[in-house]
């Protein structure tokens, strides 16, 4: 076995160099594509690392920050609020008049929580400040939907975008919880 | 072998790098609960090994090869793992070493064959945090940095380089549609989150850390440039049809099978793994 010289070693990796920072230049305008309704976010807020900060917990009481730990792609935290995303859009059936004790008006409201290993769209129904229903419209993280498909049922027994981590799938179930989180900042009564 | 002979051995390099990685990644994180993890893994590593050494009667136990495979596997396994999907993954590593092997060499990388398992067996959540995938892009010249030292002490350049060429040429590729390839995952978003953290650093850390593993990759400068072709392109285009986390393994083990069939139709006569003499007197023995 011939060892490498050392300027080859040296030209081959600067050759990568160019050839990864081109990829990596022409990859900026593809980011997230965003499909017809999904709405996914612009280049630049790709990541939002940390878990909701939202404790979105509607029986509680506990007013929603609707601040979901946003992190640009160098993991550095931002105060961006989740519902400031482009991605978010929200179907308000009928939005009913707010009274002084109601918090969130009734409607569907789609929210979308993403790491730096993909993203979750859900579609949260509010009825009288009360979860009816959480589908998981798109899924696309890197791992497997499984590891996230019974987090619908909890958010609905607990009322809150806060649910158990599921053990060893901590990135999808914060993506989760961001985007159960972002819904429920676009249904709150400002 | 002296201590000082082993630490500048390929495995010695390779064991000092790995710890420091962890040290930095936890410490930077400040979350040591992947050391706990790399405890586990190499514990339940070491044991299987010596334990699957002591059933084949083999005269030299220094389970160094499973001390690496333990630590390689709780650096990419995510740090809220489970500890028996640690020490699990960790196991059938070491038990894919010793049982799918051809002439005494393992076929298959032990540390990629177990985490690829780990998927669909212990529905296992990898995420690289031993590459700093979870920290800012400046930690990436620390992974180069560490890989290259490895790379250069075991003189796997061209096969590092033939990876690193094809892997990125052919996420272009497949990106641009150039292939008749469906390649969706490229185009909602993988082609972009592959050239960027986590994602990079896990390539880079596979390159210069696991497919450079001596037993399991060719030596002649020939056979590493079409052993990181195959493992570069393989890699990519299961990312570009499936997306996931995979994808590396699955290229290592398509390079790791070339090199089984190169072994089996090579012209050679097969080494015996032991002198004759050697087998000899372990029958009379037993």
């Amino acid at each position: 076995m011939a060892k490498m010289q050392k300027k080859w070693i040296v030209l081959c990796s600067a050759a990568i160099g160019v050839i990864y920072a081109s990829e990596y230049y022409a990859s900026n305008a593809q980011a997230y594509l965003p499909q017809p309704g999904t709405g996914l976010q612009a280049p630049g807020s790709l990541s939002s690392n940390g878990p909701a900060s939202g404790d979105s917990s509607l029986p509680t009481g506990n007013p929603l920050s609707g601040n979901s730990a946003l992190t640009n792609e160098d993991g550095e935290s931002s105060n961006d609020s989740a519902s400031a995303l482009p991605s978010a859009s929200a179907t308000a059936s009928s939005p009913s008049p707010s009274s002084a004790n109601k918090r969130y008006n009734d409607g569907t409201y789609t929210g979308t929580g993403s790491n730096r290993r993909g993203y979750i769209q859900v579609a949260v129904t509010v009825k009288l400040d009360k979860i009816t229903d959480v589908e998981i419209s798109d899924f696309a993280m890197h791992y497997s939907e499984s590891d996230v498909v019974n987090l619908p049922d909890e958010v609905l027994q607990k009322q809150s975008s806060q649910v158990d981590n599921v053990s060893g799938a901590t990135y999808s179930t914060r993506a989760f919880e961001d985007a159960v989180a972002d819904a429920l900042s676009q249904a709150r009564i400002n | 072998m002296k201590p000082k002979v082993w630490l500048k051995s390929p495995k010695g390099n390779v064991l000092l790098i790995l710890p420091a990685f962890l040290g930095i990644a936890s410490a930077a994180s400040r979350d040591w609960g992947g050391a706990k993890n790399a405890l586990i893994a190499v514990g339940s590593a070491v044991a299987f090994d010596v334990g699957c050494c002591l059933i084949e009667r083999r005269k030299r136990i220094f389970p160094d090869g499973a001390f690496i495979t333990g630590l390689i596997v709780s650096l990419i396994l995510s740090v809220t793992s489970p500890w028996y999907v640690v020490a699990a993954t960790a196991a059938v590593s070491i038990l894919s070493k010793h049982l799918l092997a051809y002439r005494k060499k393992p076929l298959f990388n032990p540390a990629a064959f177990g985490l690829l398992l780990s998927v669909p067996i212990f529905h296992a959540q990898q995420s690289w945090w031993g590459a700093f995938g979870d920290l800012p892009g400046w930690f990436l010249p620390v992974v180069l940095i560490g890989g290259f030292w490895v790379t250069n002490r075991i003189q796997k350049f061209p096969q590092v380089f033939s990876f690193a060429v094809v892997y990125l040429l052919a996420l272009f590729v497949l990106d641009a549609g150039v292939l008749p390839l469906h390649a969706e995952s490229l185009r909602t978003g993988g082609f972009y989150d592959a050239l960027r953290p986590p994602f990079i650093n896990a390539a880079l850390f596979f390159a210069m850390l696991m497919l450079t593993d001596p037993p399991t990759s060719p030596a002649k400068t020939t056979d590493q440039i079409v052993f990181g072709a195959i493992a570069g392109a393989a890699g990519a285009v299961i990312y570009g049809l499936f997306g996931g986390l995979i994808y590396l393994y699955i290229g290592l083990l398509a390079g790791n099978f070339y090199q089984v069939l190169r072994f089996k139709f090579s012209k050679r006569p097969a080494k015996p793994a032991r002198p004759e003499s050697e087998i000899r007197s372990y029958r009379r023995l037993s």
